[in-house]
């Protein structure tokens, strides 16, 4: 069951949506969600849906990836949406019954919120399925790195971020054992109240930070070994270099953008 | 082998430090005189305890000894300002693979050493797959480490370490997590770093069979240095072995057993290859 999680998940693969330089990807991603919450119709909501869809297509990563992605918001949308329909009484009435009226307001707002929540979980999502977690953080320390500048030490947030996700799976595994070995002593996560579980829990997560600091204390022996000195005058194996596709898409981008901000400007907004 | 000493131990004291209000805490190595020559592949054996994985921690100014002193090519292991260039000279595998990969694909954590050192791009291409080619794991160079076995795991680890090119590398009970072929797999690696590339190895392990395959052996008891010598030497004195909680190599005791009981077999051999020899031999005089 702890499997599951997909925390930060990576599907390898050679689609050029792979290919594209990972900073490439982060500031596009960024773009796009922050033109998402700009558009205010359903040309503009539909056009940036199709863009997603097209860049889904290109990865070739498979549907089913796509809806595990979307499926723990779920409840999230269906409330989103139910309070839409309850309390926007724009528009004409469709359906009344006592004190609770539904309208072509409530609707539209509803399927517009939905969309919008939708797209943003899955242009993000794509930018985790498309990108090696390693690129990413190294395409963060890349992008931040005029942070420099205010004396924040991007080198040691990334590194960071690179050990926390080297030890996940390490740490599920151990998680794993840990269990195993409880439960062959006789103790029982499956049953009883939530608190008798939570309370249950507590054998697990003890000896799993124990062992976290025993590992932390022997990676940082090894990492002196390696001449760890932090971020100052160390070199890269992979260089990030744009590339024409990079441009082409930050393009392409901007063009439907621009197409946002004049639709909002000629079509009646929905929201 | 030539006769320059890679690492010296000058009469060292080690302590790790006590916590307030305990009593001074016995040392974990006391007065340890040994040296590393180029070239040399050296076994450390010594039971659970007995302080031989703090050798392997001073060796590179990870420790710093009390007393004495740990020259590594002559630069003092206590003066801070040389610890890079010591940890250049000679690196240290540790016993967990787990917890000594940094990165979440195989080339990039080999790539982790020598892009510290600061090396130009192609100079860690090239030293990243060198290494990987000379540990046997360059075909899984874009897994992921979680992934692998635990023989190859710890491969790429040696692979981390080899890839800044030291000069003598010590490994500390790298095969204690290991099951049996990847004990093998890792041993293979450790000898052909030694004999092909000719690196100084320091072996601490407390399988007697790994022992035997080293050019020198030290033994080391309750934090001092007990025996040292060749593996013929070490493994002769086997009451004195045993009364320190070690054991003598299996076939070594075989052949022993079998001498008290009349078959003239030379009673010192140290590994399955030479034994058979000396049997096929004593067969073939009949």
């Amino acid at each position: 069951m702890i499997k599951d999680i997909t925390i930060g998940q990576y599907f390898p693969g050679t689609s050029p949506i792979h290919k594209l330089d990972p900073r490439m990807k982060i500031v596009l991603t960024f773009i796009y969600i922050i033109f998402i919450f700009l558009c205010r119709n359903f040309v503009a909501m539909g056009a940036m849906a199709l863009l997603l869809l097209a860049t889904v297509l290109m990865s070739k990563i498979s549907p089913k990836l796509i809806w595990k992605s979307v499926k723990p918001i779920f409840l999230i949308v269906l409330i989103t949406s139910a309070l839409q329909l309850l309390y926007n009484s724009d528009g004409t009435v469709l359906f009344e019954w006592k004190r609770l009226h539904i309208t072509t307001g409530g609707v539209y707002m509803a399927i517009f919120t939905t969309a919008r929540i939708v797209v943003l979980v899955i242009a993000s999502s794509m930018l985790t399925y498309t990108t090696s977690p390693t690129l990413l953080t190294d395409a963060i320390e890349r992008l931040f790195s005029p942070l420099k500048v205010i004396k924040i030490n991007v080198h040691s947030i990334a590194m960071m971020m690179t050990i926390a996700l080297r030890f996940i799976p390490t740490l599920i595994d151990e998680v794993d054992k840990i269990m195993s070995a409880q439960k062959s002593r006789g103790a029982d996560f499956e049953t009883g109240s939530l608190i008798k579980r939570g309370k249950a829990m507590i054998p697990i997560f003890i000896p799993l930070f124990i062992n976290s600091f025993r590992r932390a204390y022997e990676l940082a022996f090894a990492m002196d070994c390696r001449c760890y000195q932090g971020g100052d005058g160390r070199t890269r194996l992979k260089v990030m270099k744009l590339a024409a596709r990079d441009y082409a898409s930050l393009g392409i981008l901007v063009l439907f953008c621009v197409g946002i901000i004049v639709s909002n400007h000629y079509l009646t907004a929905v929201i | 082998m030539d006769n320059t000493n890679i690492v010296e131990f000058h009469n060292v004291t080690f302590c790790y430090d006590a916590d307030e209000g305990e009593q001074q805490p016995e040392p974990a190595i006391r007065d340890f005189t040994f040296n590393v020559k180029k070239g040399e592949f050296v076994a450390v054996l010594g039971h659970n305890g007995s302080g031989k994985s703090t050798v392997a921690k001073l060796s590179n100014s990870i420790l710093i000894p009390n007393e004495g002193k740990v020259l590594v090519k002559g630069m003092d292991t206590a003066d801070e300002d040389l610890s890079y260039e010591i940890r250049k000279t000679v690196g240290v595998v540790f016993q967990n693979p787990d917890n000594q990969i940094v990165a979440s694909i195989v080339e990039e954590d080999v790539a982790f050493g020598p892009e510290n050192l600061g090396l130009p791009r192609e100079e860690i291409r090239k030293r990243v797959d060198d290494s990987l080619k000379a540990v046997g794991m360059y075909e899984y160079r874009h897994h992921e480490p979680h992934k692998l076995s635990g023989g190859q795991k710890q491969r790429v680890a040696i692979a981390g370490i080899i890839a800044m090119r030291p000069e003598c590398i010590f490994l500390d009970e790298p095969t204690a997590m290991l099951d049996p072929k990847g004990r093998k797999e890792v041993m293979d690696t450790v000898i052909k770093l030694n004999k092909e590339y000719g690196m100084s190895v320091v072996f601490i392990t407390h399988f007697m069979e790994e022992a035997v395959l080293a050019d020198r052996v030290a033994v080391i008891d309750n934090s001092r240095l007990l025996l040292e010598g060749t593996p013929k030497e070490v493994f002769k004195q086997e009451d004195l072995l045993r009364s320190v909680g070690l054991d003598i190599p299996q076939i070594t005791n075989l052949a022993r057993e079998m001498k008290k009981s009349g078959v003239k077999v030379d009673d010192s051999v140290l590994t399955l290859n030479e034994f058979v020899e000396n049997i096929t031999a004593l067969l073939g005089d009949k």
